[in-house]
C-alpha cells in the first residue's frame, strides 16, 4: 500500500466522521422534538413545535456560562465535552441504515459498550465537580444506576458475540440475529431484547430512571449548577446518545433493509444503487422513530419515577435474571 | 459533611426556600445518611405577606374579597371563615337558603382541591401524565364554579348574612352533569392512584403517621383521618348546612383498607372525599329550602351597622386540608377590623412532618411533603421583625411561653379593670 | 402493568387535545409584530373559551347616573375607585380592580355593570383603556 492511498483513506474517514457527527446532532434534536411533541399529545396537550429543541440549544449557547465558586473549573468544564464526544465517536462505529460503520475494523461491541458508559461517568464527574449537595446526590445516583444497568448490557454483548463468534458490529448487523438461531435461541434473544429495552431509559436518564436529575427531588440533580454553553453541550450530548442507543439497538436486533427484499434501482454510485440508499435511509430513520417512541416516549409518560434502590434492584435482579436466562437459551439453542 | 466517631457520615441538604418539590417558599433542613433521612427540621416563615395587617386597615366589608386571597385554592374556605367570624361577632344569622348554597360551594371547592392535590402528588413522584390528566378533569368543576359565581378562582360569593349569587333551578342540570362526570371518572381515578403499580410502589408504606403520633401532634384533616383518627369539623361541630345532612367520617377502615397513615391512605381518603362531596352536594340540591339568599339585602345599611359594631367572633371550618379557624374582633370606635387572626390547617399539619420523614429516602421527600397538602400561603403570616434594626428574630419555646403568659396576665388585668 | 394509564395515553393521543390554543397555537417569533398584525386584523386568532353568563369582567361605569354617594368607594377592597371631589364622580383604575363586584351590588343607582371583557392586560396602566373616567 503506498503512502498516498493511506493518507487519502484517513482523510476520507475524518471528513465522514465529522459529517456523521453533525447529522447525529441534527437527528438527535429532531427526534427530541418528536419525543416532546408525541409525549405532549399523549398527555392531551398541544406541546411545543418540532423545532423547539433547536431553539433551546440556540438559547442555551447565547446565555452566560456560570462556574460556581465551589466548583473545580477544569473538571466542571471538561465534563460536558467528554459527555458529547463519546457518543459522537460511537456513531462512527455504528452502521447507520445502508452505510456500514466508518471505523470498521478498528473496534467492535466492547468498545461501543465503553463509549456508551463514558457520558454517564462524565456527567457524574461534572456533578461532583460542581460542589453542590444536590449535584453530589445526583452523581452518586447516576453512578449507582450505571453500575446497575451495565450488567444486562454486558450480557447482551456476550450473548451476541457467542452467537456470531465475533465482536465486530458490522458482522453482527450484516445478518439479522433472528435468522441465525433456532426457536430456543430466538426466545433467548427476545428476552435479551426486552432487557435491552428496559436498559434504554436508564441509559438515557429518562423517567422512570431519571433519579440523577429528578426535578422534583434534586432540582435537576447533577445539572443543577450547569448553565449556558455547558448545559447546551449536555443537552446535545443527551440527544446524540438517544440516537446512538437507538442505532445500537437497530444494528444488533433489527438490521433489516428494504432493498434486500426489492431493489429500487437507480444510478449506481460507489457500488450502491441511489434509490436503494434513499429508501433504506428512510427506513432506518423510521425504525429509529419507532424505537424512540416505544423505549423513550411511552415509558416516560407511562411510569412514575422509581426510588433509586428500587431502580437498582430492578436492573440487578429481574433484568439480570431475564438477560442471563436469554443468554442460557442462546447458548443451549446454539449448541443443539 | 461532618464525621462522627470517624465512622458515621451525615450531610445536610436544604430543601427550600425555593425548590421544585415545594410549590411555595418553605424551608426544611434535612440531615442525610446516604439516601436516608436521619433528621428533618422545618423552618416556616418564608412567605410573610402581611395580609392580616392589611385587613386590619380596612372595614369589614372590604376584607371579604381580601380574605379569599389568602390562598389560591381554598378561596371559599377563608371567605367562609372570615364571614362567619364577623357574623358571630355582630349576631347576624344567615338565611337557610344561603346556608345550603354555601355548603354546595364549599363542597365543590373540596372536589377541586382534592383533584388538584392528586395531580400535584403525581407530579412529585415524576408522573406528569397524571398531573395533566387530573388537572384536565379539574377544569370541569372550575367551569361550574365560574358559572355559579362568575369567576374561576376568586368567587366573591359571600356576604354577611348570606351569599350574593343564587343557585337557581336552571343551574341544577349543570351541577348534576358535573357530578355525574366525576362519578363516571372516579373508577378511573381510583384505578390510577390506588391501582397503578408504579404509583403504589411510591406511596405504600411511605411517610407513615401512626394514630398515636397523629393525636399527639394535633394534625387535622385528611392527614390524620388517613391514620384512622375520627376528626372532622363538619360532623363534630356542624356549621352551614352540615347539621341537616347525612355524612360520616372518611377513614380507610370504612372501605376495607387498613388505617396505616401512609401516603397511600392519604390518597385514598382524599379520593373517597370526592365521592362524599358529590353525595353532599346531591343532598343539598335536593333539600334546598326556598327563601332569600341573604338576611342583609341592603348593603349600605349593613355597612353602617358594622361601623359601630362591637364584639369578637370565631369562624371554624373543615377545609379540604383540615380544620382551620379565623378570629375577628370589632370595636366600637374603630371602623376597621380591629383584630384578625387566621390559623390555617397547614400550621397544625406541619408538626406531623417530623415522624413522617424519619427513615425515608430523599426520593420520598417531595411526595411526603405534598402528602399533607401544604399551603404555605395560608399558613405563613407571622414573622417577628425588630422594626428599628430590621433584624429578624426567632424566639425559643420558653421565651414564647413567657410572652404568652405575660400577654394573658395583661389581658386578664384589662378585663378586671 | 399500568393498563389504565396506557389505555388513557393512547386514547388521548388520538382524541382532541384539552388545551385551547387561544390566541395562537405556538408562540410567534416576534410577539410585538404578531400583536400588531392581530390588531390590524391580518391574522386570525383562535377564539377563547366561551364565557359563561353573569361573568365578572371589566366593569362599565355610567357617569351620567352617578349621584356621588361614595358608597362604592367605601366597599372597594383594592382602592380601585377614587372619588373626584371637583365633579363629584368616581375614577376607576381597571389595573387595580379585583372584579369582586361589591360596587355593583351596593350602588343605589345601578351605575356599575359587569361586561364580558376579560382582556384587560396592557403595557401602560394609565392608558385610556385601563382608567375609566380619568
Amino acid at each position: 500500500m503506498n503512502l498516498e492511498v493511506l493518507i487519502e483513506g484517513w482523510f476520507f474517514k475524518v471528513v465522514l466522521t465529522v459529517l456523521v457527527s453533525f447529522i447525529g446532532v441534527f437527528l438527535g434534536l429532531l427526534y427530541k422534538g418528536f419525543d416532546r411533541k408525541i409525549t405532549a399529545m399523549m398527555q392531551s396537550r398541544i406541546g411545543p413545535p418540532w423545532i423547539q429543541p433547536f431553539r433551546d440549544v440556540k438559547k442555551l449557547f447565547m446565555k452566560e456560562t456560570i462556574i460556581p465558586d465551589t466548583a473545580i473549573p477544569w473538571l466542571f468544564n471538561a465534563a460536558p465535552i467528554v459527555a458529547l464526544v463519546a457518543p459522537l465517536i460511537a456513531l462512527a462505529y455504528l452502521p447507520l441504515g445502508p452505510f456500514g460503520p466508518i471505523m470498521e475494523g478498528y473496534g467492535g461491541l466492547i468498545l461501543l459498550l465503553y463509549l456508551l458508559a463514558i457520558p454517564a461517568v462524565a456527567m457524574a464527574f461534572g456533578g461532583l465537580a460542581s460542589g453542590s449537595p444536590y449535584a453530589t446526590v445526583g452523581s452518586q445516583r447516576e453512578l449507582v444506576l450505571m453500575m446497575s444497568y451495565e450488567l444486562p448490557l454486558a450480557i447482551t454483548a456476550v450473548a451476541l458475540a457467542f452467537n456470531y463468534e465475533t465482536f465486530s458490529i458490522a458482522t453482527i448487523s450484516s445478518e439479522p440475529v433472528w435468522n441465525s438461531v433456532g426457536m430456543m435461541g430466538g426466545i433467548g434473544f427476545a428476552l435479551i431484547l426486552a432487557a435491552l429495552f428496559a436498559v434504554m431509559p436508564g441509559e438515557l436518564s429518562k423517567v422512570p430512571f431519571d433519579q440523577a436529575e429528578a426535578e422534583t427531588e434534586l432540582a435537576g440533580g447533577l445539572f443543577v449548577e450547569y448553565s449556558g454553553r455547558n448545559l447546551g453541550i449536555f443537552y446535545i450530548a443527551e440527544v446524540v446518545k438517544m440516537v446512538v442507543v437507538g442505532a445500537f439497538l437497530i444494528a444488533l436486533f433489527f438490521p433489516y433493509n428494504l432493498s434486500s427484499l426489492y431493489s429500487f434501482g437507480g444510478p449506481e454510485i460507489n457500488g450502491m444503487m441511489l434509490w436503494n440508499v434513499i429508501v433504506d435511509t428512510a427506513f432506518f430513520l423510521f425504525k429509529l422513530l419507532i424505537i424512540i417512541y416505544v423505549a423513550v416516549s411511552v415509558i416516560r409518560v407511562g411510569f412514575a419515577r422509581f426510588q433509586i434502590n428500587k431502580a437498582s434492584y430492578f436492573y440487578w435482579v429481574p433484568m439480570t435474571i431475564i438477560s442471563l436466562l436469554g443468554m442460557l437459551l442462546v447458548v443451549v439453542g446454539g449448541a443443539a | 459533611m461532618d464525621e462522627k466517631d470517624g465512622e458515621e457520615t451525615t450531610y445536610e441538604v436544604p430543601i427550600g426556600p425555593i425548590h421544585p418539590a415545594l410549590k411555595e417558599p418553605f424551608l426544611i433542613k434535612f440531615k442525610l445518611d446516604g439516601e436516608e433521612i436521619v433528621d428533618a427540621d422545618p423552618h416556616p416563615g418564608m412567605n410573610h405577606r402581611g395580609i392580616e395587617f392589611m385587613g386590619m386597615h380596612r372595614n369589614p366589608v372590604k376584607v371579604i374579597p381580601l380574605s379569599e386571597r389568602i390562598c389560591g385554592i381554598c378561596s371559599i374556605v377563608h371567605q367562609h371563615m372570615y364571614t362567619t367570624a364577623v357574623e358571630h361577632a355582630v349576631d347576624i344569622v344567615p338565611t337557610n337558603r344561603a346556608r345550603y348554597i354555601r355548603t354546595i360551594m364549599m363542597e365543590l371547592e373540596r372536589i377541586h382541591s382534592h383533584v388538584l392535590w392528586a395531580g400535584v402528588a403525581a407530579h412529585e413522584i415524576g408522573f406528569d401524565t397524571h398531573l395533566h390528566f387530573t388537572w384536565k378533569i379539574r377544569e370541569k368543576v372550575m367551569d361550574l364554579l365560574e358559572k355559579i359565581s362568575g369567576n374561576r378562582v376568586n368567587y366573591s360569593m359571600w356576604t354577611f348574612g348570606g351569599v350574593r349569587r343564587d343557585i337557581t333551578e336552571d343551574m341544577h342540570p349543570d351541577i348534576d352533569e358535573t357530578l355525574d362526570y366525576y362519578l363516571d371518572l372516579y373508577d378511573k381515578l381510583e384505578d390510577i392512584f390506588l391501582g397503578d403499580p408504579s404509583i403504589r410502589h411510591r406511596t405504600k408504606n411511605i411517610g407513615i403517621l401512626t394514630e398515636e403520633d397523629a393525636m399527639k401532634l394535633c394534625g387535622v384533616g385528611p392527614t390524620v383521618r388517613a391514620s384512622g383518627v375520627k376528626k372532622d369539623v363538619r360532623i363534630d361541630q356542624p356549621y352551614a348546612a352540615y347539621g341537616d345532612l347525612d355524612i360520616d367520617y372518611v377513614i380507610p377502615s370504612r372501605y376495607d383498607y387498613e388505617d396505616v397513615g401512609d401516603v397511600f391512605s392519604k390518597t385514598l381518603v382524599r379520593l373517597k372525599e370526592v365521592v362524599q362531596s358529590i353525595n353532599i352536594i346531591r343532598q343539598c340540591v335536593e333539600k334546598m329550602p326556598e327563601g332569600e339568599i341573604t338576611s342583609e339585602p341592603n348593603m349600605a345599611a349593613l355597612l353602617n351597622k358594622l361601623k359601630s359594631a362591637e364584639g369578637e367572633g370565631v369562624g371554624r371550618i373543615e377545609a379540604p386540608r383540615g380544620e382551620a379557624m379565623h378570629y375577628v374582633r370589632l370595636v366600637e370606635d374603630n371602623e376597621d377590623v380591629d383584630c384578625w387572626k387566621v390559623r390555617a390547617s397547614t400550621y397544625n399539619n406541619l408538626a406531623t412532618y417530623a415522624p413522617m420523614f424519619l427513615g425515608e429516602q430523599i426520593a420520598d421527600i417531595p411526595i411526603i411533603a405534598a402528602s399533607i397538602d401544604p399551603c404555605i400561603g395560608c399558613m405563613d403570616r407571622a414573622e417577628i421583625v425588630d422594626v428599628n434594626t430590621g433584624e429578624k428574630e426567632e424566639y425559643t419555646d420558653e421565651e414564647l411561653h413567657e410572652l404568652s403568659v405575660q400577654k394573658t396576665e395583661r389581658m386578664l388585668g384589662g378585663i378586671d379593670e | 402493568m399500568p393498563t389504565t394509564t396506557i389505555y388513557t395515553l393512547i386514547k388521548q393521543l388520538l382524541t382532541k387535545k384539552a388545551t385551547n390554543p387561544f390566541p395562537v397555537k405556538y408562540t410567534p417569533d416576534n410577539m410585538h409584530a404578531a400583536a400588531e398584525l392581530i390588531e390590524k386584523g391580518e391574522v386570525e386568532i383562535n377564539p377563547p373559551v366561551e364565557i359563561p353568563e353573569n361573568y365578572r369582567g371589566k366593569i362599565k361605569y355610567d357617569k351620567e347616573c352617578c349621584i356621588g354617594c361614595k358608597l362604592c368607594v367605601r366597599v372597594c377592597p383594592s382602592e380601585a375607585l377614587i372619588f373626584k371631589e371637583d365633579e363629584s364622580k368616581v375614577k376607576h383604575y381597571v389595573s387595580r380592580c379585583t372584579f369582586c363586584g361589591q360596587c355593583v351590588d351596593i350602588c343605589p343607582q345601578d351605575c356599575f355593570e359587569f361586561t364580558d371583557e376579560f382582556l384587560v392586560a396592557g403595557l401602560d396602566k394609565e392608558s385610556e383603556d385601563l382608567v375609566i373616567n380619568p
